[in-house]
């Protein structure tokens, strides 16, 4: 059995299962900063309060697989994202802590939330700009990174930045629309006319610079030609059906924006994922070059086997717990 | 500018020791809030409910900055340490996939529902909750102490072409020390979570004020202290065998002598001002005999000095004392005040004795500061080793400018002190403010219906404690 891509097929499901979960939670962070009313804001960490930590999971999982399974890809990764992996870490610090120290104030409630929205705004930039780092180019020489710290620092990546911030905020704004009533639920609508066509906007130039960039990009593209305009397609008319929605009748199913969220968002990931395969490393190391040795790799994988079935139970188990919409006076204690 | 190995050693320790106080706290509330609500459950009385949401609270706040503080470390291996994770990652990367997987998840998984879950699923699933995040701290312990004692004592790998590949998991998991250790870290927690409880309700007890739940939670605390002490300290005798076995160099260290072979009988050092570079100390004061009789058990033994380890393998001798030192003072302490609980409890003067109850109020910190003592000289005392006698510290670090690191530090230590700062105002707060309270009373401005609702629950339990 291919040990190496099996652990690779892990890494890539728990990074996109991150992207989706936590990526709902930092899109209502980012939309904090757009609600004046305080009220209205606790309404909306309330929103993801209960779940926030278990999405977040996700990305340690990310992370320790990367670490476990392609140590050499970690290795050369983090000292060449040493910047942008930085700002992501102390922006989840400071967004994580607002959840409980947001409602231990009553004064300084405001700056707690401007933390909040600045942590989730910045984590979720970082992330985006670390992708796009990566592909432009990272320098590698004998398996080690061999590049300064500003490398991943173009306007690429900067582009790709928004572009991950947007789609967050799409996912967060459809999962507003879901949970919230009233004012709430207005705002979400409110803003899924804005960010939805920003979306749509920023990833269509993203994709256009992609493969002038990167060559390689271009080269990938072409050997998935059929699936990649079957993902376009999909995106494109996902994206203008929730505008179109948002801005005229609005939705049949409250649950309707977050869904075309989610498909818009995977769309991506998946593209993205055909654009990289087989490398760990974009265009520099194969999955194989960086795998542990099989002995690892067995003990990883069948951990995952037996463990990672019961994680979703309970973890969807929780989110059933707290289905429905969120309650008007918070979840108390 | 000091070098990026220097750099990436701080960075690393500053965020690892910030990180290791809160998890050491939630270990230890974790076991007691799973304690208090069994007994409000088997007993109905609503005093324990009453101390679990008090506790629970305090758990919240010190779970997420652990959270938080915890990814960072997730990611910091790499940014600071690529060779080491490049060797290590093999051994220690599924060891800590596996905790996340068996342990971060289940915590957060039902940490949502012990939190805000008991309207929705009922006091036994809730209870159930409880118990599945305190479980999920023990395993999280259990599989972080692997990877941390299989650094100490590697066992299980062997080199093959430059490349340390795993022969027996079993034994990379059952290291020498990693049983021990662990036992020594989870009741360190558990005394952390012992003295937390007995030194708040001490507090209340001076006050005056919140007399039932004060008097339960001193009482609890310490009978928990009394049995745990105990066992601590025998279980540290076992591990300083067992280190002075594996790492001699980190025990010599510990004692604060130089001379390969003590005078007899020797001194039990307790404050020493080491000259690493002349190998030796420019002052040094302790109790004369009582480290022949405590360290050798007998009344004229010598004890080894730090010189029998060659100079380019020796740990900094000041770090690994002191450290030491702090562990043991802070535990001998608690040791005097869970013997002088058991007289003042068979007296039943547990709770009306004065200077015992501010004794224990001075105390509510101390597990969290023995805990830092004692991962200090731990880990300073594996210098200059990273994977004792595998991997040099100096040949694990990353590709990264110093600069990047100056900068990164000195962002963490700004990030920290915030949440620091906020995490202690914030703490204090609920303990001065006491249990009756609910705790989200805060009234945000522009609705009412919090503060009434907190207003009914207060007078609600009011009631029930008349």
């Amino acid at each position: 059995m291919d040990l190496p891509l099996l652990s690779a097929l892990f890494l890539t499901g728990a990074l996109c299962l991150y992207v989706m979960l936590d990526g709902f939670d930092l899109g209502v962070g980012a939309l904090l900063l757009f609600e004046r009313d305080e009220h209205q804001r606790d309404q909306m960490v309330d929103a993801i309060t209960p779940t926030w930590d278990g999405n977040e999971t996700w990305l340690i999982m990310a992370g320790v697989t990367l670490l476990a399974g392609f140590p050499t890809a970690y290795s050369v990764l983090l000292p060449a994202l040493y910047v942008p992996v930085v700002v992501m870490l102390l922006s989840l610090g400071l967004r994580g802590v607002s959840f409980e120290f947001r409602y231990q104030t009553v004064k300084f409630r405001p700056r707690w939330d401007v933390a909040f929205a600045a942590g989730s705004i910045f984590a979720a930039f970082a992330q985006g700009a670390s992708i796009g780092g990566l592909i432009v180019g990272v320098a590698v020489e004998k398996s080690t990174f061999a590049g300064g710290p500003f490398d991943w620092l173009t306007p690429f990546s900067i582009l790709f930045g928004f572009t991950s911030l947007a789609g967050y905020t799409v996912l967060g704004a459809g999962w507003l629309h879901l949970k919230g009533e009233g004012r709430t639920k207005d705002f979400a609508l409110n803003s899924l006319r804005w960010i939805t066509p920003a979306f749509l906007l920023l990833s269509t130039t993203t994709c256009f610079f992609a493969p002038r960039i990167q060559p390689a990009v271009a080269g990938a593209w072409s050997h998935h030609v059929f699936a990649l305009i079957g993902l376009a397609g999909m995106f494109l008319l996902t994206g203008l059906g929730i505008t179109w929605r948002a801005r005229s009748s609005g939705f049949s199913f409250e649950i309707e924006p977050f869904i075309g969220g989610l498909i818009m968002v995977a769309c991506t990931l998946v593209g993205l994922v055909l654009t990289v395969t087989p490398d760990i490393v974009p265009f520099r190391i194969s999955v194989w070059d960086a795998a542990s040795p099989t002995a690892s790799l067995v003990f990883l994988l069948l951990g995952v086997l037996f463990v990672a079935p019961v994680v979703i139970g309970y973890s969807a188990y929780a989110y059933w717990i707290f289905r429905g919409k969120t309650p008007k006076e918070g979840w108390g204690e | 500018m000091p070098d990026a190995a220097l750099l990436a050693r701080l960075q690393f320790a500053f965020t690892v020791s910030f990180h290791i106080i809160f998890p050491t706290i939630s270990i230890g509330l974790a076991l007691f809030l799973a304690v208090f609500e069994g007994l409000w459950l088997k007993t109905k009385d609503a005093v324990y409910l009453q101390i679990y949401k008090f506790w629970l609270h305090i758990f919240a706040m010190a779970f997420g900055v652990g959270v938080v503080t915890g990814i960072v470390l997730s990611f910091e291996f790499g940014l600071g340490f690529a060779k080491f994770s490049k060797m290590a990652g093999p051994i220690i990367g599924p060891l800590i996939g596996l905790e996340v997987l068996t342990s971060f998840f289940l915590e957060a998984g039902f940490l949502g529902i012990m939190l805000f879950g008991l309207n929705r699923v009922g006091p036994r699933l809730h209870f159930f909750a409880t118990c599945m995040v305190a479980l999920g701290t023990v395993l999280s312990s259990s599989w972080i102490m692997a990877a941390n004692s299989w650094m100490q004592t590697p066992d299980g790998v062997a080199w093959v072409n430059g490349q340390l590949v795993v022969t027996d998991w079993w034994r990379v998991i059952m290291n020498p020390s990693w049983l021990t250790r662990l036992i020594h870290m989870l009741f360190s927690a558990y005394l952390t979570g012992s003295f937390l409880i007995a030194g708040v309700g001490a507090w209340h007890l001076l006050k005056n004020k919140h007399l039932a739940f004060a008097r339960r939670t001193v009482s609890l605390g310490l009978a928990f202290a009394a049995v745990l002490i105990a066992g601590e300290m025998f279980i540290g005798d076992i591990l300083y065998g067992t280190m002075a076995k594996y790492q001699p160099a980190k025990m010599q260290a510990a004692e604060g002598i130089w001379d390969k072979q003590s005078a007899s009988p020797a001194p039990y050092l307790l404050m020493i001002i080491p000259d690493q570079k002349n190998q030796r100390n420019a002052f040094e004061a302790g109790v004369p005999g009582l480290g022949s009789i405590w360290l050798t058990h007998s009344l004229n033994g010598r004890v080894e000095g730090l010189q029998n380890t060659p100079v380019p393998d020796q740990p900094l001798m000041g770090w690994v004392f002191y450290g030491f030192r702090m562990m043991f003072l802070i535990a001998f302490a608690m040791f005097g005040l869970a013997a002088a609980s058991l007289w003042l409890r068979w007296r039943g003067k547990l709770f009306s004795t004065r200077w015992f109850l501010v004794a224990l109020v001075w105390m509510t910190p101390s597990g969290i500061l023995a805990t830092l003592g004692g991962w200090y000289g731990s880990e300073v005392g594996r210098q200059p080793y990273v994977i004792y006698g595998l991997l040099r510290t100096a040949d694990a670090i990353s590709p990264v400018p110093a600069g990047s690191l100056l900068t990164s530090l000195m962002a963490f230590i700004i990030i920290y002190s915030i949440i620091f700062a906020a995490f202690l105002v914030f703490v204090m707060r609920a303990i001065r403010r006491g249990p009756h309270e609910p705790v989200d009373v805060p009234v945000p401005s522009g609705s009412l219906k919090r503060a009434l609702r907190s207003q009914i629950k207060t007078s609600v339990l009011e009631k029930k404690q008349i």
